[in-house]
């Protein structure tokens, strides 16, 4: 067995959409033989690459799930987990990011430092993986890779240093120069898997000393032994410059820049040594839980394999055997036949079959131990959920899930798709927390909600596909809510005396607006005018009525409710008369206080070449954006905005023709801000016709 | 209109300039009241802005004493008055200069207790552009030009202009004129910052050397000097020579503008 956990490297690859990625890892597949021929991503063979296993993701050359993959290079073991590059599935890249220990940041030698690339960066930074850099498609025409480390520095404020030069660049790109032992790195053979050392061609050489001062100056920050050696001027080995450089990338503080080609199968082997080299094992990484039973106190978790097991369900994915969940063991080992314990529902379970997955590949295993990746099957368990031994009272931290900003309604073609609608739509809910689903109580749509158009778009697509389900959408909705912007007294009685039983209940107090809770009541009522079995039902009175404001029927949010007198009847009063009471009274504040609408806020960034500055802030100002600055990156501009996301509807067309396809842009959710007066006239306008529509 | 009489006073003298909606008043009364309160008024500077039109002026300063947090109380109270500031940072990016002004917004907020400040910090940001350039890719025709781009394609009118880390070398002079004709073209005025250095003394009047080539284009300079635990914010150029100037001097734990006393 070849288990030392010294040797293992659960790495994670990085970057923005089309640096590729995908080919990448195929190409390290191929080279550590866990596959024996090579697809492109849009290969013309059809194949497409073993990572995009599902066949959305083959179609639109994107890769959606984070499949998760194993392989060996160096008698080092080696955990991949392919991650998605759009913004509209972060969830999937933090889920991932998660249970790294490492990372390989791709970066395009043409593109650089790309807007996704600094969102993955900065979700590197919230869950402090270590880094290497990878600068890939050196092949392409207007590649410059020093443009991309001078990028990293600026952009990402990297501490990035290039191990590497490269021998040639764009059409004549032939290899690269080994910075740590100077040599230059051929890769001949079809598929680039022979690798030829040559001393450094003539022309480099000054360069290749300068670069390698730098590196070794770098290098030696972190390392008490290389100082030594350059100050004592004996001589500097490829090991202390590689210990010097492990120290700092474990610190965060030092970025090692590689570069190549992974469509020409050129530079992709010294990048593994690299992973082996230079990224952490699970030893090297401190991973923290939540105790439980001490108000979730943070407990640093050992990566012994005789202490009780504590491990994360952090992907979920529905095959053809049934569920099949990811899981990183943090602690203790997982073994076929064990009990394990689902710390959020409580419930205990059985371990049947364990495996080691190959994106869709497997094979069968009997233990994971601490620090490694495997999945299981048979497991009924939510993405996020953490798995203990009996009597362990441990939950890994809970991930950051923002709430979803826009929604659509779907309606089944058939009957048939009505029944894989709703299969496909649980096994989405559990993959995916950003993705909802709930259903309208009054027109009885089945409403889904994501955090974006793109996000809601994949997973029709998704049905279709793989669940053969049929489905027409309406037009997407933004989730708009309703709050108040000042206090208000109310003092409503409910009477009704209409034969039998009377109902009587008075609730006075008042409702204010509250920043960061939704809801919060607090009854104040001395002297028992109420008498306090019936303060639960004025509770539930209130709070039933968040649920749809009366302004426009949407959520409320942000309201504190104070009750502080109110009158009873001996006979009349009931739970039911409170309730109606409080709902009465709800009505009666919230008209006096001041109710407004408030909508989803995009932060907006757009990198465009400096030419189409003014069009492309043209195009943002008409969709009401406030234009919060501009950053001048040399040959383009990134401009940052902030945009209701009700305006942002279709943007990426329009913004592609206005700079000839020349420019990107991210999207995220940052907050909830009153629309302007003219915009909800129009909205409660167009709220008043529905109404009419329905009744 | 307004047709409560209780509001008939603060109606007349409002009439004059515009019409204020009920919805709007309390966010512009808190302006006013936060307008008043600004110090700066002390200094015995003529203009709200401390420069008129097309002027120039210069904070100057050691790296770290406080010139980005002063020049950005300045500029908060420009957009206050609902004047357009262009911040333009050589230094920091976009986030981090966004940051600077949300802190010293907060943090005056806080010292003057303002109520709702969410409400008045979201009708006073659209006033506000930043622009950054890196060091070495700025030079004052590349400014002009996005300048130009910004105002004459409608998206922002500046009324008031920081350029913060800009090198202040001989050679600028020129530029620096070019560009005080253009913001005599489209009135606005603009501030500078200096970083001076401790290993230099300054000329027998406290001028910082690097000043003195371009000093002719400035009307104002204003130098912020330490002294023990306090920084003094000195007119060194331009403020009335008259003695109703009371000394102001950067609060050290808030970097806020505040009275001597």
């Amino acid at each position: 067995m070849k288990k030392d956990i010294r040797n293992l490297r659960n790495i994670g690859i990085s970057a923005h959409i089309d640096s590729g990625k995908t080919t990448l890892t195929e190409r390290i597949l191929y080279y550590t033989e866990r596959i024996h021929t090579m697809h492109d991503v849009k290969g013309k063979d059809g194949v497409g690459a073993t990572m995009d296993s599902m066949e959305l993701e083959k179609e639109r050359g994107i890769t959606i799930a984070s499949a998760a993959t194993y392989c060996e290079w160096l008698g080092h073991e080696i955990n991949i987990i392919d991650t998605p590059g759009h913004v509209d599935f972060t969830i999937e890249v933090e889920r991932s990011l998660r249970v790294l220990d490492g990372a390989t940041l791709v970066l395009c030698a043409v593109a650089g430092v790309q807007s996704q690339s600094i969102t993955v960066d900065q979700q590197m930074k919230r869950y402090k993986v270590p880094c290497i850099a990878f600068i890939n498609k050196c092949d392409r025409s207007g590649a410059n890779p020093d443009r991309v480390v001078r990028q990293l520095k600026e952009k990402l404020g990297h501490n990035a240093v290039a191990m590497q030069l490269p021998i040639g660049l764009e059409a004549d790109f032939e290899g690269v120069v080994d910075l740590v032992s100077m040599k230059a790195i051929y890769f001949d053979g079809e598929k680039g898997e022979k690798i030829r050392l040559e001393e450094i061609p003539g022309d480099l050489m000054q360069t290749a000393f300068d670069n390698r001062e730098i590196l070794i100056d770098q290098a030696s920050m972190f390392s008490d032994e290389l100082t030594e050696a350059i100050l004592e001027e004996k001589g500097v080995t490829a090991e202390m410059i590689n210990t010097g450089i492990r120290q700092g990338v474990i610190a965060r503080q030092l970025t090692p820049v590689f570069m190549g080609s992974a469509y020409k199968n050129k530079g992709i082997q010294p990048l593994l040594d690299a992973v082996t080299r230079l990224l952490p094992c699970p030893l090297d990484v401190d991973n923290q839980a939540l105790d439980m039973n001490k108000e979730e106190q943070p407990v640093v978790l050992s990566n012994e394999i005789d202490k009780p097991l504590v491990a994360l369900a952090f992907k979920l994915e529905d095959g053809p055997y049934g569920q099949l969940t990811y899981i990183r063991v943090y602690q203790g080992s997982l073994a076929k036949g064990d009990t394990i314990v689902n710390v959020r529902t409580g419930k205990k379970a059985k371990v049947g079959r364990l495996i080691r997955m190959h994106a869709d590949q497997m094979e069968d295993i009997d233990t994971i131990p601490a620090g490694y990746i495997g999945a299981l099957f048979g497991i009924d368990c939510a993405s996020g959920d953490s798995f203990v031994a009996p009597g362990v009272s441990l939950t890994m931290t809970s991930m950051y899930v923002p709430e979803p900003v826009i929604s659509l309604a779907i309606f089944p073609k058939d009957n048939k798709s009505e029944v894989n609608v709703s299969k496909a739509l649980g096994r989405f809910t559990k993959e995916d927390p950003t993705f909802k689903v709930n259903v309208n109580d009054e027109t009885g749509d089945t409403i889904i909600s994501g955090m974006g158009e793109l996000h809601l778009e994949v997973y029709i697509e998704r049905m279709r596909r793989e669940y053969q389900a049929e489905v027409d959408t309406s037009p997407p909705r933004v989730a708009y809510r309703e709050t108040i912007t000042q206090k208000a007294e109310f003092d409503y009685i409910h009477k009704k005396q209409t034969g039998g039983a009377g109902q009587f209940g008075r609730v006075a107090g008042y409702l204010e607006p509250i920043q960061d809770e939704d809801f919060v009541f607090e009854n104040k009522i001395r002297g028992g005018s109420i008498p306090t079995q019936y303060i639960a039902a004025c509770e539930k009175g209130f709070k039933n009525s968040m649920g749809k404001g009366p302004k426009m029927e949407l959520p409320v949010t942000g309201i504190r409710v104070v009750i502080n007198d109110g009158a009873s009847h001996s006979v009349d009063s009931s739970e039911m008369a409170f309730q109606a009471a409080a709902r009465g009274a709800f009505r009666q504040g919230y008209a006096k206080a001041k109710p407004v609408i408030h909508e989803p806020i995009m932060k907006v960034v757009v990198e465009t070449p400096t030419e189409f500055q003014g069009a492309v802030m043209a195009t943002l100002n008409q969709r009401r954006a406030l234009i919060v600055g501009t950053q001048d990156e040399g040959p383009f501009i990134v401009i940052e905005a902030q945009v209701p996301l009700s305006e942002m509807f279709g943007y990426s067309t329009d913004l592609r023709s206005v700079t000839k396809g020349q420019a990107q842009f991210t999207m995220e959710f940052m907050t909830y801000k009153q629309v302007p007066q003219s915009i909800a006239e129009e909205l409660l306008k167009k709220a008043a016709e529905e109404k009419k529509n329905v009744a | 209109m307004l047709l409560n009489p209780q509001f008939g006073k603060a109606n007349a003298v409002l009439r004059s300039e515009k019409i204020i909606y009920i919805k709007e008043r309390n966010i512009s009364m808190l302006k006013n009241e936060l307008i008043l309160k600004n110090p700066l008024r002390r200094m015995g500077y003529e203009s709200d802005d401390i420069l008129d039109k097309g002027q120039f002026g210069a904070v100057m300063a050691r790296a770290g004493v406080g010139k980005t947090a002063f020049l950005v109380q300045l500029a908060l109270n420009c957009m206050l008055r609902e004047k357009k500031v262009l911040h333009i940072s050589l230094d920091d990016p976009v986030k981090k200069v966004s940051l600077w002004y949300k802190e010293v917004f907060s943090r005056i907020a806080t010292q003057y207790d303002i109520p709702q400040s969410g409400q008045l910090w979201d009708a006073i940001l659209p006033h506000r552009f930043i622009m950054t350039f890196r060091v070495e890719g700025f030079s004052v025709p590349k400014l002009e030009e996005r300048l130009t781009d910004l105002i004459e394609q409608d998206i922002f009118k500046p009324d008031m202009m920081i350029i913060d880390g800009i090198p202040f070398e001989d050679s600028m002079s020129p530029d620096l004129a070019n560009l005080k004709t253009l913001v005599n073209k489209h009135p606005m005025h603009v501030w500078f910052t200096i970083r001076t250095h401790r290993h230099e003394d300054p000329d027998p009047n406290g001028t910082p050397l690097q000043f003195i080539p371009v000093a002719d284009l400035f009307e104002v300079a204003i130098h912020l000097v330490p002294v023990g635990k306090q920084i003094l914010i000195k007119a060194l150029k331009g403020a009335r020579p008259h003695g109703d100037q009371t000394d102001l001097m950067l609060d050290p734990a808030t970097m806020l503008i505040k009275d001597q006393a």
